[in-house]
């Protein structure tokens, strides 16, 4: 038993400690010369979203693999590959497709065992994976009566390219980065320090100020309140889901049902 | 779960089909699985079900506020969802209290059960280990225990130093860690002090994988300072028990040895007075003879020297008897040192004996020039005289008791050796003990079982020491040690002879 054959020595790191604050400096540095840029009209309009992914999703993901024990090489790797997908993205709908890059180099990373502190590459069942789904039907099917009802939107089928482009965005920068850092490196590690309600508390309120923050969301009262409330119950469930099935699939999978489903909504 | 699940879908219906909107009587209904939950599952069950209670009304609050704001409809709508919350939370919790305090019982009712009989500490705290880890809902259970210097451990092989356990144990203080390490779920340690008289008697460590929350920690604790206390109790019940075994155990050995002493002084006064009468007859029966009848001289002479005998006999026992009587009283016997050359007194003895018996060959062998001693000239005629005696007496007709005598480093040995056949290893430690006498030997040789006894104590009292080896059946050797004239000297300074 642990607690008797095993020295004891409290806990010396903090939270934060393994955070690769000179990439993010980077990052950040780099966002900022590249939106003066777009000020004085060197760099377009559009370049505002390639800098905010790679900035932001960069940060995120690049921060859940340095938490991980990963080295900086693939931290630095992901953040490419994230800039590159963007950029195509940009570029063009079918462009989107490159957003399979990040994610497949987070399976490939998780594949030889070195994500499983942030829950990925270990064993999940289809019961959990399930669980995920369900969950991700349930919020979403809330979501599209609650809005219906609400603020008059709809699931619309006319803008298709831009819904598979905005699902593929999902999976290879929104989702991933955010269950990466949020759930598998900062509710992971909050666990450790405090009860599972107060990580719960601190993952799920630093999600939604994410949200919150983002630059690149629309800022309507209605819209932030609604998505407050959703972000904030998809990511308590989806808190419970990896404490529950100790894997962070089955969050992914909630959260990419949801979004999908949110992607599809519009007005009119 | 399934039931109140379908609870919530019905009640959603129902408000659904009633069409009131945010106003409908009918949602009220959704307290009762609400409650349900919270009975059933305690403060998750509760605020899930609230939760999701709150989700399926939702969208009739939400699209009265959008299509009329904060109506008085609407408005019942939210307070009806901060009813639904509270009422779930707060059951749920009431519950969840609830639970906590009957298993906390139940579990101090086990503890009490499995104490009740009288075990070693090793067993009962394998008991108590597994009465708990059926109880308290862990992964792990561990018990230490403090047995005087000794830990006993159940549910672990050693407890590290620098553990939690060991800290437990230094400390009296509980310890929580947050995470042991390993899975993706935080593994929970908790170490609680085993208290008695506010003395640290154990440690109760608890792992699980999940949550533990600060209640349960408490609970845990209160757990193990009953433990504390019922262990100590039960340890005290055995002890006494112990001693009171104990205690029966002495009586009836003392009671056993004084009966055996009883029987050995009737013995003794038997053996005894056969002892006195028979040199008595001999005194009796040749004064008779002498005064009634002319006998010629060499008669006269052979008589008196058989009278002579026996009355040295005779005298010889009434000493023996009269140190017994000074030993049992714890006195020394008394005597008159005077500085004594060895030689002389044992060859005078030993002559004796050769004149009185023809069945031994009687041979001595001193060293030249041994040391004077300090000694009772006539203590150490009996003291040789008991040894010669018994040697004679338990070896066969024919053989050869050798006594003789060799200086040592401050003293000077006497040894009697005799070819019997020997005294048991088991009889060996008892042969000086007062009326004692060799089982085998007391029907094949006649004596009083007190003459070692004499020969320890006079012995003693010169500061000597006397000890006897024998190896069946080759034979006994007595050696008899007195400390040499300088020695002997200190050792009267010191007080020890009278």
């Amino acid at each position: 038993m642990w607690a008797l054959d095993h020295p004891y020595i409290p806990r010396a790191e903090r939270l934060s400690t393994g955070t690769p604050l000179t990439l993010l400096v980077v990052l950040a540095a780099g966002a900022a010369v590249a939106m003066i840029a777009v000020q004085l009209g060197a760099l377009p309009e559009r370049s505002l979203r390639v800098i905010g992914v790679v900035a932001g999703h960069g940060a995120l993901l690049a921060t859940a693999l340095a938490w991980a024990g990963v080295g900086p090489r693939p931290q630095v790797i992901s953040v490419v590959m994230l800039g590159v997908a963007s950029i195509a993205a940009a570029a063009s709908p079918i462009g989107a497709v490159a957003y399979a890059l990040p994610a497949m180099w987070v399976v490939w990373l998780s594949a030889r065992g070195r994500l499983t502190t942030l829950g990925l590459g270990t064993p999940v069942t289809a019961r959990a994976l399930l669980a995920g789904a369900l969950v991700g039907a349930g919020l979403s099917g809330h979501l599209l009566v609650s809005a219906s009802r609400t603020l008059g939107v709809q699931v619309r089928v006319d803008h298709a390219a831009e819904v598979l482009s905005s699902m593929a965005y999902d999976v290879g920068a929104n989702v991933l980065a955010a269950e990466c850092f949020f759930r598998g490196a900062l509710f992971n590690r909050a666990q450790r320090r405090w009860s599972f309600a107060a990580a719960t508390g601190v993952a799920t309120a630093a999600y939604v100020l994410r949200y919150v923050v983002d630059p690149l969301l629309p800022k309507n009262a209605e819209l932030i309140v609604g998505a407050v409330f959703y972000l904030a119950l998809l990511g308590a469930v989806n808190c419970w889901l990896l404490w529950w099935s100790e894997s962070l699939v089955p969050g992914f999978v909630s959260a990419l049902v949801f979004f999908a489903v949110y992607r599809t909504l519009g007005a009119g | 779960m399934s039931l109140i699940a379908a609870a919530l879908a019905v009640v959603t219906a129902l408000v659904a089909l009633e069409d009131a909107g945010a106003a409908s009587l009918l949602r009220h209904a959704y307290l009762v699985p609400v409650l349900a939950a919270a009975l059933r599952f305690g403060t998750a069950g509760g605020a899930l079900a609230a939760m999701a209670a709150v989700l399926l009304s939702g969208p009739f609050v939400l699209s009265e506020i959008e299509r009329s704001g904060l109506t008085t409809e609407a408005v019942e709508g939210l307070v009806t969802f901060a009813m639904l919350g509270l009422v779930g939370i707060l059951s749920g919790v009431l519950r969840t209290r609830a639970g906590r305090h009957r298993r906390r019982y139940e579990v101090l009712v086990t503890i009490q059960r499995t104490l009740a009989d009288e075990a070693p500490l090793d067993v009962a705290l394998a008991r108590l280990r597994a009465a708990l880890a059926a109880r308290l809902r862990v992964d792990a259970v561990a018990l230490v225990g403090r047995d005087d210097e000794r830990l006993v451990i159940a549910g672990g092989d050693r407890v590290v130093d620098g553990s939690l356990a060991a800290r437990v144990l230094a400390s009296g203080e509980a310890l929580f860690v947050e995470d042991a390490g390993g899975g993706a779920r935080s593994r929970r340690v908790f170490a609680a002090p085993l208290l008695s008289n506010d003395q640290t008697v154990g440690v109760l460590a608890v792992e699980r994988s999940g949550e533990m929350s600060l209640g349960e920690r408490a609970t845990l604790e209160s757990i193990g300072a009953h433990i504390g206390i019922a262990l100590e109790n039960a340890r005290l019940v055995s002890r006494q028990r112990r001693f009171a075994t104990e205690l029966g155990e002495r009586v009836a050995a003392a009671r056993r040895e004084l009966e055996e002493l009883d029987r050995a002084k009737s013995a003794f006064v038997a053996i005894a007075s056969h002892e006195l009468r028979t040199p008595l007859t001999a005194l009796q029966g040749f004064s008779e003879i002498l005064a009634v009848r002319r006998l010629p001289p060499e008669e006269v002479t052979r008589l008196a020297e058989v009278m002579r005998r026996e009355a040295r006999r005779l005298g010889r026992i009434v000493s023996d008897l009269l140190d017994l009587s000074r030993i049992e009283r714890g006195l020394e016997p008394a005597l008159c040192r005077i500085p004594l050359k060895l030689e002389p007194t044992i060859e005078g003895t030993v002559d004796i004996f050769r004149q009185g018996t023809a069945t031994h060959l009687i041979s001595t062998e001193c060293e030249p020039a041994l040391p004077v001693v300090d000694a009772d000239p006539d203590a150490l005629e009996r003291v040789l005289t008991n040894l010669i005696s018994n040697a004679i007496k338990y070896s066969p007709n024919g053989s050869t008791v050798r006594v003789g005598a060799r200086a040592l480093d401050g003293g000077v040995a006497i040894v009697v050796t005799d070819a019997g056949r020997g005294i048991p290893a088991e009889a060996l430690s008892r042969v000086f003990e007062p009326y004692y006498r060799v089982p085998d030997a007391a029907g094949s040789a006649r004596g009083t079982g007190i003459g070692l006894a004499v020969v320890k104590a006079l012995v003693e009292a010169h500061g000597g020491t006397v000890r006897v080896d024998s190896a069946p059946p080759l034979g006994t050797r007595v050696t008899v040690v007195l400390p040499a004239r300088a020695v002997a000297a200190t050792h009267q300074h010191n007080g020890s002879v009278p």
